[in-house]
């Protein structure tokens, strides 16, 4: 604090000397400074009064809360606390001028809609005759708990609520009851009018229309901010036809869940995504995990022989086999305490086409030993194998993979088959239509694509996947496909059969039997992935519960049913040539004049080992994976 | 009032002595107090759990006694109100000092001390005695040899200031050390002091930011508004502008409503919203018109005690209309302060009464050969 001291001492002289002469300067010193101290609360005042022009006039604060409250006839303050009371006050969230925006699929047909909705609350104390009230408004809403409205109407608070989502009809009807103390709140309320049928890319809003999960979860911030409607890759009949087909065969065959994807092979749009046992869009608060569980990209299964398709082409791509190369499925193979066998095998050398056409697990594996583990791990990973796939979903997983240390030639051998390693549905089926789309890389996307993807890059040669083509289409003419043939649209594709794992081991007769399919095969369009999951074989497929026998048929069923609703015809009356530029012996020879090439496959393949580096994503290991693998058919 | 000239009573004498402009002002001020109190009404009485009617009797009695009060104040001598002043700030140091040991917690501070019908916040009153003691001191040390006026009121300043820091009340403490450094600034304290004393409060109220964690919050917040929770001063904002020129009309207002404060603390929003600018520059400019009234009629003035209280007093006052209009407005970090008359509050409005009581008293026209300062004992 400042001190008199230096002050006093003059003071003091100059009163001693001439009294009156020294007051009457400090008092004209402090008049100068009664000046300075008004200027300087002008100067406050001026300041609040800019401020406040500010305020009101030239730059008035837009106002949604105010004007949103100015709505509601009475102040809302709930029971007695202050902070209590600001809370409730407070709209339920910042809604913006206008509602959240629609999804719709890629015809424009509505997959989600906000409407306009209106909550019911009353204001007890304005009340003259609660039970009369709760009478009245029974009458109108027949969903009310007679009780529990006239508990809350009994209370001492002046705010509870009634009722949520209020139809404009009965908002009319309560109007009409004329109950004193009966009021309404704006709000809205999100419909799904498909139902069940895209619930899992929806997701689902919370009672304050936030996005939970889904497409409302990943474009939440979008739907608010952007009126215009949300526009998906999804077309809803066909994600209708492969709801159907999935819950018709799941019955049928007793299957715990199902899993089906329709991608354009050539612009990665999801055209369809379900995800059995699913659960009503509306009710996504009712929902359990495993209804909620989407197994299209957060199940990650072992995909087993559709698998066998990368092997064919790393092994074609790299020249590490030729078709005519022929490999031993003769001998079991027995690496430690590992046995790899084959299902039904042969039991002899097979040729390349086929170890596809009749999924040998041997043969596959001896052709992923020739591919070797590095150049082998580097395709994957070129695949997009290694990491979540991509799509915009939230709920996309990280697949499953072992480390490179532990990658040993068991592990590049049963990988070979689609064993050791785990990926999401929707990663097989990516990898699978780059294969057959001439081998471009996609991006798996949720949302409608003007044109193909303009940074797509070629990861295999043109003539690799024109070769695998063929050998999808061998499968279905040939091999264990055949019941997912569709007269004209020149299925192809490849089963996968893969017993589920528990614990260190894999279950008998619990599998996950998947048809992964493309078609037209001369000029392919659509992928097509057919899963059951735990399917048990009856009558009908001789108690077999193998992909051939349950998964391939209704593949075949959806491909019937969707590729119309795609425009797409089917070609009759030129099918025998067109089948006969797509066939391939199943034991074609060597063309005269061919060598063996000096390891070309470093010159020509851009995505081949020296350019990828090894995978950046952290592999997750997969507990014992190894050593489960004693008795793995593949069929 | 038909008093006569000649008329010779307390009353009549009072009548023709007193800056009769000033309280013209103050009883606007009461007036319009009493309209935004029924506008505010529905939603306080709610708030404070009690039925309108017992709400708006029992700040009419607050409005009719702080009425009172400035009268009743105004009629006394300039050193009855010194005595009084004295008194008072004696009872305020104790009473605050007491509510560290007794007082009613509320929102994480003790400020309030709990009597029969509302709780008081003894500080409130320290305000106005304080400036008053203040005044006497600087003015009969510079009068007196050997009187240490400014020691000693720096020293009742510093215990003020230890007991405030203690509540916590900051923003009362700086309203009280900026009164007291303007009484010393008009009392002629020289400029280096000067220069020393507000870098004394710069730096206090720096290391009120850094110490005291909600001090620094609420700085924050007014610097980058999206830093933090910044809705009641946005809520305020969006009342002054739904308001615009003219307002929504009287009682059409949401604020009140919404702010939990709205009829205390955001009693300017509320305006601000229902009545629009222009009553709302005729408030300011009621004050600005009070402050500076009294600061420029000291100029006339030959003592020096009046002349430093009445600028104490005025200063006080004025600051605390800024600090509420200037928070409500965003111009200055949030500080929870009444507008003089116009907020809703017991304690302070009687508070504010006796600080204007004072100031009436001290500025009424006297002869010139009554020396005040003589008359100390």
């Amino acid at each position: 604090m400042t001190d008199a001291q230096p002050q006093a001492p003059c003071t003091r002289t100059a009163h001693a000397i001439a009294p009156d002469v020294a007051r009457r300067a400090a008092m004209e010193k402090t008049r100068g400074r009664l000046v300075i101290a008004s200027l300087g609360f002008s100067l406050l005042f001026g300041a609040v009064a800019l401020k406040l022009a500010g305020a009101t006039v030239m730059f008035p604060m837009q106002s949604k809360r105010l004007d949103r409250l100015a709505q509601l006839p009475n102040p809302i303050s709930a029971d007695a606390s202050a902070p209590a009371s600001g809370a409730l006050a407070m709209p339920p969230r910042d809604a913006g001028p206008h509602t959240r925006a629609m999804v719709v699929d890629r015809n424009g047909e509505i997959l989600a809609i906000s409407l306009p909705t209106a909550g019911l609350y009353a204001n007890p104390r304005e009340m003259m005759d609660t039970d009369e009230a709760a009478r009245k408004l029974k009458s109108v809403l027949p969903s009310l708990d007679l009780q529990v409205v006239r508990a809350r109407l009994a209370s001492e608070k002046q705010f509870v609520y009634l009722a949520r989502n209020i139809t404009p009809n009965e908002h009319l009807a309560i109007n009409n009851l004329g109950i004193p103390g009966v009021y309404f709140q704006a709000t809205e309320r999100r419909r799904y009018p498909q139902g069940r049928v895209a619930a899992h890319v929806m997701g689902g809003v919370d009672v304050d229309a936030r996005g939970v999960a889904g497409v409302e979860r990943a474009f939440d911030q979008r739907l608010r901010d952007d009126p215009t409607p949300l526009k998906l890759s999804l077309d809803v009949r066909v994600q209708a036809a492969m709801r159907d087909e999935l819950s018709q065969s799941m019955a049928e065959f007793h299957a715990i869940g199902a899993c089906g994807i329709v991608m354009d092979v050539h612009t990665g749009e999801v055209i369809a995504m379900v995800s059995l046992p699913d659960f009503d869009a509306n009710k996504a608060g009712e929902a359990t995990n495993e209804q909620r569980f989407n197994r299209a990209v957060t199940g990650m299964y072992e995909p087993g022989s559709t698998f066998k398709l990368q092997t064919a082409a790393m092994a074609l791509d790299s020249g590490a086999a030729q078709l005519w190369s022929s490999f031993d499925a003769a001998h079991n193979i027995r690496i430690g305490r590992f046995t790899i066998q084959d299902f039904e095998g042969k039991h002899r050398v097979l040729t390349f086409p086929e170890v596809i056409a009749y999924s040998s697990n041997l043969g596959a594996a001896h052709m992923a030993q020739q591919v070797g583990t590095e150049r082998q791990r580097s395709w994957l990973h070129a695949m997009g194998m290694f990491t979540r796939v991509g799509i915009e979903l939230p709920e996309q997983g990280q697949p499953i993979v072992q480390p490179a240390a532990n990658w040993k030639e068991i592990a590049t051998m049963t990988v070979g088959f689609g064993h050791g390693i785990a990926v999401s549905p929707l990663h097989v089926v990516r990898g699978t239509a780059v294969l057959a789309n001439g081998g471009m890389m996609l991006h798996p996307t949720i949302l409608e694509a003007e044109a193909p993807q303009s940074d797509e890059h070629r990861i295999m040669r043109q003539s690799t996947s024109d070769t695998v083509r063929k050998l999808m289409r061998l499968v279905v003419t040939d091999g264990y496909g055949k019941p997912a043939d569709v007269p004209g649209y020149f299925v192809g594709g490849k089963t996968g059969t893969a017993e589920k794992t528990l614990g260190h081991g894999y279950r008998k007769h619990a599998n996950i039997s998947a048809f992964m399919s493309v078609f037209p095969m001369n000029a392919p369009r659509y992928a097509v992935y057919f899963m059951l999951d735990e399917p048990k074989g009856n009558a009908s497929t001789a108690g077999y519960s193998t992909a051939g026998a349950v998964s391939a048929p209704g593949a075949g069923r959806v491909i019937a049913r969707i590729a119309p609703m795609l425009g797409l015809m089917p070609e009759t009356v030129t099918a025998a040539a067109t089948q006969a530029t797509l066939s391939m012996p199943l034991r074609p020879g060597r063309p005269a004049g061919w060598r063996p090439p000096v390891d070309t496959s470093l010159a020509h393949a851009p995505a081949h080992p020296q350019e990828v580096p090894a995978p950046q994503q952290p592999v997750i290991p997969r507990q014992e994976a190894g050593p489960s693998i004693t008795s793995v058919a593949a069929r | 009032m038909a008093l006569s000239r000649s008329d010779n009573s307390v009353l009549g004498r009072w009548w023709w002595t007193v800056d009769r402009w000033t309280l013209l002002a103050v009883g606007t001020l009461i007036g319009f107090g009493y309209v935004m109190m029924l506008a505010a009404s529905p939603a306080v009485a709610e708030r404070i759990h009690q039925s309108r009617d017992v709400f708006i009797l029992k700040q009419v009695v607050f409005l009719a006694l702080a009425g009172l009060t400035v009268v009743g104040v105004s009629l006394l001598s300039p050193r009855g109100v010194r005595r009084l002043a004295l008194l008072g700030c004696l009872a305020a140091l104790a009473l605050t000092a007491a509510t560290l040991v007794m007082g009613v917690e509320i929102k994480g501070a003790r400020r309030w001390i709990s009597v029969p019908g509302m709780t008081v916040q003894p500080s409130e009153f320290l305000k106005p005695c304080f400036a008053v003691v203040a005044a006497w001191l600087l003015s009969q040390g510079q009068r007196r040899r050997h009187f240490p006026g400014m020691l000693l009121a720096g020293a009742i300043f510093i215990v003020i200031a230890m007991l405030l820091k203690s509540q916590p009340d900051m923003g009362m403490l700086a309203v009280i050390a900026a009164v007291f450094f303007v009484q010393l600034f008009v009392g002629g304290l020289n400029l280096p002091l000067v220069g020393v004393g507000a870098g004394g409060l710069v730096a206090a109220a720096g290391a009120a930011y850094a110490f005291f964690p909600h001090v620094r919050s609420r700085v924050t917040r007014f610097l980058d508004p999206a830093s933090g929770d910044s809705y009641q001063v946005n809520t305020a904002l969006e009342a002054f502008g739904n308001g615009g020129l003219l307002g929504r009309g009287p009682g059409e207002g949401r604020v009140k409503d919404v702010l939990p404060d709205a009829h205390a603390d955001f009693v300017f929003a509320v305006v601000g919203e229902e009545f629009g600018m222009v009553v709302c520059l005729v408030v300011l400019g009621l004050f600005g018109f009070i402050v500076l009234r009294g600061l420029l009629r000291l100029l006339a003035e030959q003592d020096l005690f009046i002349v430093l209280a009445s600028c104490g007093l005025v200063t006080s006052f004025g600051l605390q209309a800024f600090v509420n209009m200037g928070s409500s407005l965003h111009l200055i970090p949030t500080k929870g302060m009444t507008l003089p008359f116009v907020s809703y509050g017991g304690s302070s409005v009687l508070a504010v009464a006796l600080g204007i009581g004072m100031l009436l008293a001290l500025t009424r026209r006297r002869a010139r050969s009554e020396p005040v300062w003589s008359t100390a004992s």
